[in-house]
């Protein structure tokens, strides 16, 4: 006997058609009522093009919600949301076979699918994926009801929503069951739906007419809520199912946190930066409806972790909150100008571009720009910055070119006594080492600096550098919002590097090297850039740098702009190594790794608020119990150094750059 | 209302200084240039004032080579309305009393009703202009003011003695200000702000047809300061080192005149 049941059982043909005008209805209901009054709404940002690559952004937006890939990379939570979302859309595609042969393929090729040994699997594998499914939504239910996770947010979309799938799952199994009760309970066939067949051993007493009024009844209550579930997509937090995949597919696609850089050359602008939401672009308000409040970027915000007013995830919300306030008005709502004092300036003052958000985002959110852009408004429209001390850092970047108002004079002084050429007294050399202001006038820097040179010429690489006419990249005067005093400095630098025929460019600064070698392509800069880790690493690979092995150990910390900015992880764990470096990794390192404090310009900054950033990552580094945190970061060595002194604790652990530690094995 | 605020250019401290090949100044070699510190204090209040006194009219004028438009332009992204150079490649020989003379030259037709300068500038030091101004133009002057206030005419400042003292004075304008650091927090320029700078108006006038008074005195010699003897450090038990210390402080200083 051929395996196979007669689709719609008891319901009969005849519920096709209401079927199909419910689903109908339902489906247009949702997209018109629901997201295109949301459009709308993200309307009301300035316009910005994302349909370039589109073959890309399509494969990536299919296959990261098909393989849950962005969700699945966190342990736990989004372990239980892969299975669930795998399960349901098992179920969703069984239901969409089902359609298929009985309403397409029956009725016009008169051919059946759903038979033999493949309905046996079709049918088991519905089943476990119900099972499945269920458990995940317990799980769901217990964590947020139960567990409650610190930061955790709930409101009634989510109980409706739980509900209703939790309502749905169990009336298809019990739907399942009657009808194998009432058909199948003398075939082996009943074997393969073990969880209907439990369901149908419990109401088999019931009698045929039972079963059959009772199926039904439930037939129809679990058609009205399939499409009530759909109807409640776009009205609730359920809407990240459509909107997430849209995020992605309109998601920033590179280079990984660059910037956008102002058109100042322009006089008919007059305004910089957002201060309103519809300054921000239409992307931004999309992305802040795609937030689900999965909370992994406020778990992750070095900010938020240190009690300062800044959670990227409640940033979201906000802006989320913002947009719908005044729902079909155009631009410049009244609501929406308030923006950066909802928002409030410590929050945005508070954040270190670190990243942490946007790379864990499973919705592709991209935090940072908006922030930016706000302190670009700031800035550039108002002359507000944190304190007073960023604002005379930022007058000394103008005046002298680096933040310590030392003179511009002596920029390449640290250089003298070993004899390395600046460019103006000859351009024969292999690469230019870009110092940044760091290595060129903050003592403990210039050591680094001073190491680097010793490892390149023990490479036999002819190294030079600018001295005098090299200035600021910039980089943490743009994140602090003054776009103009970063291009004034840009500019500079670029016409130097011209000047001197400058093709590859090696520096110890993941600052300056994000710098020059993604954010000046803007300016028309594309030539070699690289950090000294890559550098170092390459020339290791090559056997022109040799190291002495020496046993130590050691723990890393990722600078935030080596590894989350540009995916450099491996080069300095490989030279670490080479060097006879044991690696104890801290708990968060990698791409999770946690920002000293000092990036986004927040160098430059007092930290009044909260605990400090550094204190916390050091600490993080001595539960390691490595005597030696390893980093290759000039801001992350200032700031390590000043918590370990500050904790009194620089005999149980020494911040050391990479470097260093290299120098020492040659 | 008419507001004049003098500014100066002046190198930036932190550079690295040099003395010229005639000795009488500075080197220009290797320095970074900005607006004199007291000056910022002097723009930043006068534009609070403009800000205040609706239809007012704030001008900012400065002595110089090419080089010091910079320091105006700086005023006048701050805020100020229109620019007037004086251009001077020799401004660093004459003194404070020719300096003022072509200030008082160029103010004495203009009638202004408050007019503010920097306590002193950060090169020369002398803190004589702003007075010799005053003097110049018949006008009351309070020197060193910490603190400002105006209503219809009658100003009201606060102003810097000796030993941490302050008193508050009273005058009635036309009068000039010297301005003291703490003043008022000079402004960040606002980008709309620097760029509309860009177009106002820029008088360029050449000190020849200003220069009506002669230089009284000359520089004679820069030199830098004879490297001292380092500081002395006490080493040994506690308690004779705090006698050693008041025998020291009784010896070289009068701190411990009084009791």
């Amino acid at each position: 006997m051929e395996y196979s049941r007669e689709i719609y059982w008891n319901v009969g043909q005849q519920v096709v058609l209401p079927m199909y005008i419910l689903s109908g209805v339902s489906i247009v209901l949702m997209i018109w009522w629901g997201f295109w009054r949301r459009i709308k709404i993200y309307r009301n940002g300035k316009p910005l093009s994302r349909w370039d690559k589109v073959a890309k952004r399509l494969g990536d937006a299919l296959f990261s919600t098909l393989f849950q890939t962005r969700v699945i990379r966190s342990w736990g939570a989004g372990t239980a949301h892969g299975l669930f979302f795998f399960s349901f859309m098992t179920l969703l595609s069984g239901t969409f076979l089902v359609l298929l042969q009985e309403d397409v393929v029956a009725p016009f090729f008169n051919g059946r699918f759903l038979v033999g040994k493949f309905y046996q699997w079709f049918s088991l594998s519905l089943d476990i994926s119900g099972l499945v499914a269920i458990l995940m939504l317990f799980g769901f239910v217990w964590r947020r009801y139960v567990i409650r996770p610190e930061g955790l947010t709930s409101n009634q979309d989510n109980w409706i929503g739980l509900s209703l799938l939790l309502l749905i799952l169990v009336t298809g199994f019990v739907l399942e069951g009657v009808r194998i009760a009432a058909t199948e309970m003398d075939k082996d066939l009943r074997f393969w739906s073990p969880v209907g067949l439990a369901v149908a051993a419990s109401v088999d007493d019931l009698g045929e007419k039972a079963l059959r009024n009772v199926h039904m009844v439930i037939w129809w209550t679990h058609l009205v809520l399939v499409m009530g579930f759909i109807a409640f997509i776009p009205f609730s937090r359920l809407r990240h199912l459509i909107l997430i995949p849209v995020n992605v597919f309109f998601r920033d696609i590179g280079p990984t946190g660059k910037l956008v850089s102002l058109d100042l050359t322009d006089e008919s602008i007059e305004t910089f930066g957002a201060e309103s939401l519809s300054d921000l672009s239409w992307k931004d308000i999309l992305d802040s409806d795609a937030c689900v409040s999965c909370k992994r970027c406020q778990d992750r915000c070095p900010a938020y972790a240190t009690e300062k007013p800044l959670s990227p995830m409640q940033l979201m919300n906000q802006l989320q909150a913002l947009a719908f306030a005044a729902p079909n008005k155009g631009s410049k709502t009244e609501s929406d100008t308030g923006m950066i004092e909802a928002v409030s300036r410590d929050a945005i003052w508070a954040c270190t571009t670190c990243r942490a958000c946007e790379s864990t985002c499973p919705a592709t959110i991209a935090h940072v720009g908006k922030i930016v852009e706000m302190r670009r408004h700031l800035v550039l429209m108002e002359g507000a910055f944190p304190g007073p001390e960023v604002m005379a850092a930022v007058n000394q970047v103008e005046i002298n070119g680096n933040p310590f108002g030392l003179g511009y004079a002596d920029r390449g002084g640290w250089a003298k006594e070993l004899g390395v050429p600046t460019l103006s007294e000859s351009t024969n050399v292999d690469v230019m080492y870009f110092a940044g202001c760091y290595a060129s006038y903050d003592k403990r820097n210039i050591q680094v600096a001073r190491n680097l040179i010793k490892l390149c010429r023990a490479a036999g690489v002819r190294v030079g550098i600018l001295g005098s006419e090299e200035k600021c990249c910039g980089e943490p005067v743009r994140k602090l919002g003054n776009e103009y005093l970063y291009q004034t400095l840009a500019e500079e630098n670029i016409s130097a590097f011209k000047r001197y025929g400058v093709k590859h460019i090696v520096t110890n600064c993941p600052h300056c090297f994000n710098t020059l070698s993604k954010e000046y392509r803007d300016f028309g800069l594309h030539i070699t850039v690289e950090h000294a880790t890559t550098f170092f690493a390459g020339l290791l690979a090559e056997g022109k740098l040799q190291l002495k092995q020496q046993a130590f150990e050691c723990t890393y910390h990722d600078s935030c702009y080596l590894g989350r900015h540009n995916g450099i992880y491996m080069a300095p764990r490989a030279l670490l190594n080479a060097a006879g470096g044991t690696i104890v990794e801290m708990e968060k390192n990698g791409m999770e790794g946690v920002c000293c404090g000092g990036g986004g310009g927040r160098i430059l900054a007092e930290e009044t608020l909260g605990e400090r950033m550094n204190t916390r990552r050091v600490n993080m580094a001595m539960h390691t119990g490595a005597p030696l945190l390893a980093s290759s970061c000039p801001f992350c060595l200032t700031m390590f150094e000043d918590a370990a002194r500050a904790q009194d604790i620089e005999e149980n652990i020494i911040p050391k750059d990479m470097l260093e530690i290299l120098a020492e094995r040659l | 209302m008419k507001i004049l605020v003098c500014v100066k250019q002046v190198p930036d401290m932190a550079s690295k200084f040099t003395i010229n090949a005639d000795g009488n100044w500075y080197g220009e070699q290797g320095l970074a240039w900005r607006m004199n510190e007291y000056d910022e204090f002097a723009v930043e209040q006068a534009v609070r004032l403009w800000e205040q006194e609706v239809g007012a009219e704030l001008v900012v004028i400065s002595i110089g080579p090419a080089r010091c438009r910079e320091a105006i332009k700086k005023a006048l992204a701050m805020g100020a309305d229109r620019g007037v150079h004086v251009e001077d490649e020799n401004c660093f020989k004459k003194d404070p009393y020719q300096i003022a003379g072509i200030l008082a030259e160029y103010a004495k037709g203009e009638h202004f009703d408050l007019i503010f300068t920097g306590m002193q500038s950060q090169d020369r030091g002398s803190g004589q202009v702003g007075v010799l101004l005053a003097g110049m133009l018949g006008l009351d002057v309070v020197t060193t003011i910490i603190g400002f206030a105006y209503q219809d005419g009658k100003i009201r400042v606060k102003r810097e003695l000796e030993g941490g003292l302050k008193a508050v004075v009273e005058v009635s304008s036309p009068a000039l200000l010297t301005c003291q650091l703490g003043l008022a927090q000079p402004r960040y320029p606002t980008l709309p702000n620097i760029m509309k700078a860009k177009k106002k108006e820029l008088t360029l006038i050449s000190v020849d047809d200003l220069q009506q008074l002669p230089s009284l005195s000359q520089t004679a010699l820069v030199e830098f300061p004879q490297r001292r003897k380092g500081g002395l450090v006490l080493e040994g038990d506690v308690n004779d080192l705090a006698d050693e210390l008041v025998a020291i402080l009784k010896e070289k200083t009068t701190v411990l005149a009084r009791k």
